[in-house]
C-alpha cells in the first residue's frame, strides 16, 4: 500500500507540468459546469429579488407542462433535433473523408477554410441571408427554379419545407467546423496501413471503407454519443431568428416557448425547469445510446 | 431710494416664494451629495454624450430644487435589455432609478418598486403633464412611469406617389382602397404596403373601422376578444384583398423592421406605418435623403369607428423608482424636474454645440440632432420653442391627440400566460392563413371554436369579470 502511494507521488512529481496544464481545464469545468447546477434548484423555488427565495416544489414543471401547446413543441423540438441528428450527423464525417482525399495540401488548407467560415457568422446574419434567398417569388432560389421551370416556393412560410430550411442552414453552418474532429482522427491513422493497402491493390474507395472507416469508429461513436446529450437542443437561436407567424405551428419548440413565457417577463424559474427537464432527457439519451453502443459495436462513451 | 430698496427685496421674496410653490412638494435637504444611481437602456456610461448630458441635468437640478445630487449612470452588458436587467437585479445591484421594457411584473409583485402614486398626487408638474391613459395605466399598475405619446402606428405614404393618385386624404376604408390601387396602377412593381412579420401595423389604421375599437369588444352584450369577433373577420378579408391584389407586400411575414425601411426607401414599397412622432420623421429625412422625395401623415381610417386604442392596462415601458433605495422622494424629483419645461428643454433638444446652437437666443439644430434621442420624457403638452418634430411627426402626434380612444385592459395573469401565448400563437397563424388565401374567411367560425377550445373560454369569462 505504501509502495503503491510512494509510485502515485512519484508519478505525479514527474508528470507535475502536465497537470499543472490540468489546471485551468479542470477550473473551468468547476466553475462554468459544476457550480452552475448548484443553480438549477431555483427550478423548485419562486426567485424573489429581496429575500430567500420561496420553496414551491413542482409549481414550476406544472407549468410548463399544462401549456395546451406543450405536447406540440415538444413535438417540434424532437422532430426538428431528430431530423438535424439524422441528416447533418454524417456530413462532417463525409467532408472528413473529402478533404483527406485531396492531394495538393494548399488546395486542402483552402477548401477548410472555406467551410469553417460559415461557423463563425451569428445566427442573426444566417437568418437575414436565408430569407433574402428563399424569398418568393424574387429570391435567389426561386429565380433558379424559375430557370427550370418550377414554380416559385415560399420555403420560409411553407410549413412543408421550414424545417428542411433548418436542417440545410444548421449543416452549412455546422458541417466544416465539426469535421475539423474527424479530420484529426483521420490523420492520426499510421500511413503504413494505407500503403500496405496500396501494395494489395486496394482502391482509394477500398482504402476509406476499409481503413480509415474503422479506425475513426470510437471518435464516431463518442461524439454520436454526446450529442444525443444535447437532443433537446433544437437550436434556439437559429429557430427564434428564422420562425414567422406563418409556421409558428411547426417550429415553436420548448427553448422559444419557454423564453416567451418565462425569460422574456423575467420568470428565471421555469427556463431552469425547462433546461432541467431536457436535460435529464439529454442523460438518459446518453445512458441508453451508450448501452446500445455497446451491445451493437463494443464502444461507448465510458 | 430706501423705499426702492424695499420694494426690490419684496419683489424677491415673493419671487423665491412663487418659485418654490411652483417646482415641488418640499423636501427634507440631504446633507452633501446623494449619489443617484440609474439604469436605462442605450444609456451607457461609455458614452461621453451620456455623461456630459447627466452632467447638465444634475446642474440644472440644483437650481431647480436647491439639491445637489450626483447621477451615476449604471452599465449594463448588451443584449436583450429586460433579460440583462433582470440578471443585474437578481445579482443584487438594484440602481435608484430603474428603466423597464418588460419584465418589471415579477419584481413589482415582490415590492422591489416603489408605489408612484402618492408622489403623482402631490406633484403639480405630473399632473400637468400626465394624459388620462397615463393616469389609467398608473391606476392599475403604479410603478412605471412613462411620459410619452401613447404608441400608436400611423400610415406614412410617400408625397410622390400620394400626389400622382389626386393627393386627397383618404378617410374611409373604402377611400383607403382606391387610394391603394390607383398608386398600384402607377407603380405596377411595386407594392404599395408591408408591415413587419403581422399585421400589427397596419391595424393601428384599420382596426376601429371594422369595430375593433378595444382589446374586448362587445358581442351579444357580452365582451370577447377583439381577434375572435366580427370585425376581425371583415378585417382579415379586407386584407385578403390587398394581399391578392398585389397591394400589400407578399412577404410582410418574413420582413423585419429594417427590411421595411430598406423596401420604403429603395422603392419598392410607397407606405410603411410608424410609431408616431420622431420615427415618422426619421423615415421621412432618409427618404429625402436618398430619393429627394417628402412624405404625408394618414389619419386612421373611419368605419365603425376610428381612432388609435390606447390600452389602460399598464405601461409597457417607463421609469420606476427602487423600494430599496434611500431617496425616493429625490429620485421622484429628479424625475418631476425631467417633466419640466427646463428639463425637457434639456433631453430633447441634447447638447449645446453639438445638436444645436444658439443664434440669437433661438435654437437652430445641426446636422447631429438626427442622432440624440431623449433619454427620459417626451412630453406631449411641451410647447417647444423651437418645434422638435417635422411636419410628419407632428402630423402623427396631432392624429394620436385627437383620435386616441382609451382601451380597458388588463394584464394577463401570470398563471393564464401559457393559454394566453397558446391563444397568441393560433390566431397569428391562422390570421396569415386568411390573408394569404391558403384560408377562406369562412374559416372564421372554426377558427374561433378552436380559439375557445384552447382556452380561450376561460381567459373570456376572467375579462367579463374583470371588466364588468
Amino acid at each position: 500500500m505504501g509502495l503503491r502511494r510512494q509510485n502515485l507521488k512519484r508519478r505525479i512529481y514527474r508528470d507535475r507540468h502536465l497537470y499543472l496544464m490540468l489546471i485551468p481545464v479542470l477550473l473551468y469545468f468547476v466553475v462554468w459546469h459544476y457550480l452552475p447546477m448548484w443553480g438549477t434548484r431555483i427550478a423548485f423555488q419562486n426567485v424573489r429579488f429581496i429575500g430567500k427565495n420561496e420553496w414551491v416544489g413542482l409549481k414550476h414543471f406544472r407549468v410548463l407542462f399544462s401549456s395546451p401547446i406543450f405536447l406540440k413543441v415538444f413535438f417540434n423540438t424532437v422532430a426538428i433535433s431528430t431530423m438535424k441528428i439524422v441528416f447533418i450527423f454524417p456530413l462532417p464525417i463525409l467532408l472528413a473523408f473529402l478533404l483527406n482525399e485531396i492531394r495538393n495540401p494548399h488546395v486542402r488548407q483552402g477548401v477548410q477554410s472555406v467551410v469553417y467560415i460559415p461557423h463563425f457568422l451569428s445566427w442573426v446574419v444566417i437568418a437575414g441571408v436565408f430569407i433574402s434567398l428563399l424569398e418568393a417569388p424574387d429570391g435567389a432560389m426561386n429565380k433558379v427554379l424559375g430557370v427550370f421551370g418550377f414554380d416559385p416556393v415560399s420555403f420560409m412560410t411553407s410549413s412543408r419545407h421550414i424545417r428542411w430550411v433548418f436542417v440545410f442552414s444548421e449543416a452549412w453552418r455546422s458541417m466544416g467546423w465539426d469535421s475539423i474532429l474527424y479530420i484529426a482522427a483521420i490523420n492520426s491513422i499510421a500511413p503504413e496501413l494505407y500503403d500496405a493497402a496500396t501494395v494489395d491493390g486496394a482502391s482509394r474507395f477500398q482504402q476509406a471503407r476499409k481503413i480509415t472507416l474503422p479506425c475513426i469508429a470510437p471518435t464516431i461513436i463518442t461524439v454520436f454519443i454526446l450529442n444525443m446529450g444535447f437532443f433537446m437542443n433544437a437550436g434556439f437561436d437559429q429557430v427564434f431568428n428564422m420562425m414567422n407567424d406563418a409556421v409558428i405551428s411547426q417550429v415553436d419548440i420548448i427553448d422559444t416557448y419557454v423564453y416567451r413565457v418565462g425569460l422574456r417577463k423575467g420568470n428565471f424559474s421555469l427556463g431552469t425547469a425547462a433546461g432541467l427537464f431536457k436535460g435529464i432527457i439529454g442523460i438518459g439519451l446518453i445512458f441508453t445510446t451508450d448501452r446500445l453502443s455497446r451491445k451493437l459495436t463494443g464502444e461507448g462513451v465510458w | 431710494m430706501k423705499r426702492l430698496l424695499m420694494t426690490g427685496l419684496a419683489m424677491m421674496l415673493l419671487a423665491t416664494g412663487l418659485f418654490a410653490a411652483g417646482t415641488q412638494e418640499e423636501t427634507t435637504k440631504i446633507e452633501g451629495v446623494p449619489t443617484i444611481r440609474l439604469v436605462g437602456k442605450d444609456f451607457s456610461p461609455a458614452e461621453e454624450w451620456n455623461l456630459k448630458h447627466l452632467d447638465q441635468i444634475e446642474e440644472a437640478f440644483a437650481q431647480y430644487s436647491g439639491q445637489e445630487i450626483n447621477i451615476e449612470l449604471v452599465e449594463i452588458p448588451e443584449g436583450a435589455y429586460a433579460e440583462k436587467l433582470n440578471l443585474m437585479l437578481l445579482s443584487g445591484d438594484v440602481p435608484d432609478l430603474i428603466y423597464f421594457q418588460g419584465g418589471d411584473e415579477v419584481i413589482a409583485n415582490q415590492g422591489l418598486l416603489t408605489n408612484l402614486n402618492p408622489y403623482i398626487e402631490k406633484s403639480e408638474v405630473m399632473q400637468k403633464v400626465l394624459l388620462d391613459f397615463n393616469k389609467d395605466r398608473l391606476a392599475n399598475y403604479p410603478y412605471l412611469l412613462w411620459l410619452a405619446p401613447p404608441r400608436a402606428r400611423t400610415a406614412l405614404v410617400r408625397q410622390d406617389w400620394f400626389e400622382e393618385v389626386g393627393g386627397e386624404v383618404p378617410t374611409t376604408v373604402e377611400d383607403y382602397y382606391e387610394m391603394f390601387t390607383a398608386i398600384k396602377a402607377n407603380h405596377p412593381d411595386a407594392y404599395v404596403m408591408t408591415d413587419t412579420g403581422n399585421t400589427n401595423r397596419m391595424d393601428y389604421t384599420f382596426d376601429h373601422a371594422f369595430g375593433l375599437t378595444a382589446s374586448w369588444v362587445r358581442e351579444n352584450g357580452n365582451l370577447v376578444y377583439k381577434k375572435v369577433s366580427k370585425g376581425e373577420q371583415e378585417k382579415l378579408a379586407f386584407y385578403q384583398k390587398l394581399y391578392a391584389e398585389g397591394l400589400l407586400d407578399q412577404s410582410y411575414v418574413t420582413t423585419a423592421w429594417d427590411t421595411m425601411e430598406d423596401k420604403l426607401y429603395t422603392g419598392e414599397v410607397g407606405l410603411v406605418y410608424g410609431t408616431a412622432g420622431i420615427v415618422l420623421d426619421i423615415y421621412e429625412n432618409k427618404l429625402n435623403e436618398k430619393q429627394g422625395v417628402g412624405m404625408v401623415a394618414l389619419p386612421p381610417a373611419k368605419g365603425v369607428g376610428q381612432g388609435y386604442s390606447v390600452s389602460s392596462a399598464k405601461e409597457t415601458r417607463g421609469w420606476a423608482i427602487s423600494s430599496t433605495s434611500p431617496y425616493p422622494e429625490l429620485v421622484f424629483q429628479l424625475l418631476e424636474f425631467l417633466a419640466t419645461d427646463k428639463g425637457q428643454y434639456l433631453d430633447r433638444y441634447g447638447l449645446e454645440g453639438i445638436h444645436y446652437n444658439l443664434e440669437d437666443g433661438n435654437v437652430v439644430f445641426t446636422d447631429e440632432s438626427a442622432n440624440w434621442w431623449p433619454r427620459f420624457h417626451n412630453v406631449m403638452s411641451w410647447e417647444a420653442p423651437t418645434p422638435v418634430l417635422g411636419h410628419s411627426g407632428q402630423d402623427g402626434w396631432d392624429f394620436l391627440m385627437k383620435y386616441s380612444v382609451g382601451d380597458p385592459d388588463f394584464p394577463i395573469p401570470e398563471e393564464m400566460s401559457p393559454t394566453w401565448d397558446a391563444l397568441e400563437n393560433l390566431y397569428k397563424e391562422y390570421a396569415y392563413k386568411v390573408i394569404t388565401g391558403i384560408e377562406s374567411p369562412e374559416s372564421f367560425d372554426d377558427f374561433v371554436a378552436e380559439w375557445y377550445a384552447l382556452g380561450g373560454d376561460q381567459i373570456t369569462a376572467y375579462a367579463n369579470e374583470k371588466l364588468n
